[in-house]
């Protein structure tokens, strides 16, 4: 009820649109329902968005935190330690890859027996 | 209502006092619920503003989006005249759209929106007239009041749905249509005068 209805054409047009809004088709309706739900959709990630965005960001500059000090901390005692232990493996691999090292190590029991020997007639 | 009024005045603050804090789903269900009591209004308002369904479901889907974006956090006792006031922005933007393109095909028909040069005295209606739709009967009155509303300046036309459709007070169809009160009256006056002129010749 508002100030028009005592006016009798005015109330007349009012329960005409009412009704024209209430009697619109099933496609109509349908457009609106979809409509609305796609309206309401965007909602969630604006939500997500504002609600989680602090603790996302916390919890990212957390886990940065965390990394460099593990980062740091690993490496600073040890700095000079990876050049030896990749240079062992380079060693190796270099002599593992020289024709004549490889000989040396096939023989090397010889290489020892010969030096007992040698040894022995030193001895004796 | 003038609470109503004074937050449509400030539509682009959402001061943190004024906003709802209660579950999002809450306020979810209730947006939908919402929506739902006032999209068919909507529909008819922008159909009769624009003449084409088509036009009137992606006006009031534009409304509906601006609406959830800017004022779903605003109280529930405000939404009704704020989403009217985002479907009455988007109405005027198409007029305006409209508008230009007119400017580049010619027509011969007179603007529907010059609606400040008639005499406002020969438009003032007699209250003692019973008015033009009482004898008129379904379908036909129907008509009659659409082509009527569809002829009138889009000012007066959302002044005549705001205020005796929605029944807004001035003050919020002032605040909805951004524009002072004395010239809510002027348009309703004016509208009311030419839907009792157009709907005569059907009595």
């Amino acid at each position: 009820m508002n100030e028009f209805d005592d006016k009798p054409w005015l109330a007349d047009a009012k329960a005409l649109l009412d009704e024209s809004a209430s009697a619109l088709d099933a496609p109509t309706l349908s457009r609106l329902n979809r409509a609305r739900h796609a309206a309401l959709a965007q909602r969630g990630p604006r939500w997500l968005g504002i609600g989680w965005l602090p603790a996302t960001a916390v919890a990212g500059t957390c886990a940065l935190l965390l990394g460099v000090a593990v980062w740091t901390t690993q490496r600073a005692p040890t700095r000079g330690a990876p050049v030896a232990a990749s240079a062992a493996p380079a060693a190796a691999a270099a002599a593992l890859g020289d024709d004549d090292s490889l000989e040396f190590y096939q023989d090397l029991e010889f290489y020892a027996w010969l030096d007992a020997e040698q040894d022995g007639d030193g001895d004796g | 209502m003038i609470t109503i009024a004074t937050a449509l005045s400030s539509e682009s603050a959402l001061p943190a006092d004024n906003l709802e804090r209660v579950n999002p789903a809450t306020t979810q269900a209730a947006l939908g619920r919402f929506l739902e009591t006032v999209e068919r209004r909507a529909l008819r308002m922008a159909e009769l503003a624009t003449a084409s369904r088509d036009e009137a479901l992606d006006l009031v889907q534009d409304a509906m989006f601006g609406f959830v974006r800017h004022y779903a956090d605003k109280p529930a006792s405000e939404w009704t005249p704020l989403f009217y006031r985002v479907l009455d922005n988007r109405l005027n933007d198409w007029h305006r759209r409209r508008q230009v393109r007119s400017r580049w095909i010619w027509t011969a028909s007179p603007s529907r929106d010059a609606d400040d040069d008639a005499d406002p005295g020969t438009q003032v209606a007699d209250p003692a007239d019973p008015g033009p739709l009482l004898r008129l009967a379904g379908t036909q009155a129907a008509a009659a009041l659409d082509t009527a509303l569809g002829n009138l300046p889009s000012r007066q036309r959302q002044a005549f749905l705001l205020r005796v459709w929605e029944g807004f007070d001035v003050a919020t169809t002032a605040a909805t249509m951004r524009c002072s009160e004395g010239s809510v009256k002027t348009h309703l006056s004016r509208a009311l005068a030419a839907l009792r002129r157009a709907l005569e010749p059907h009595q």
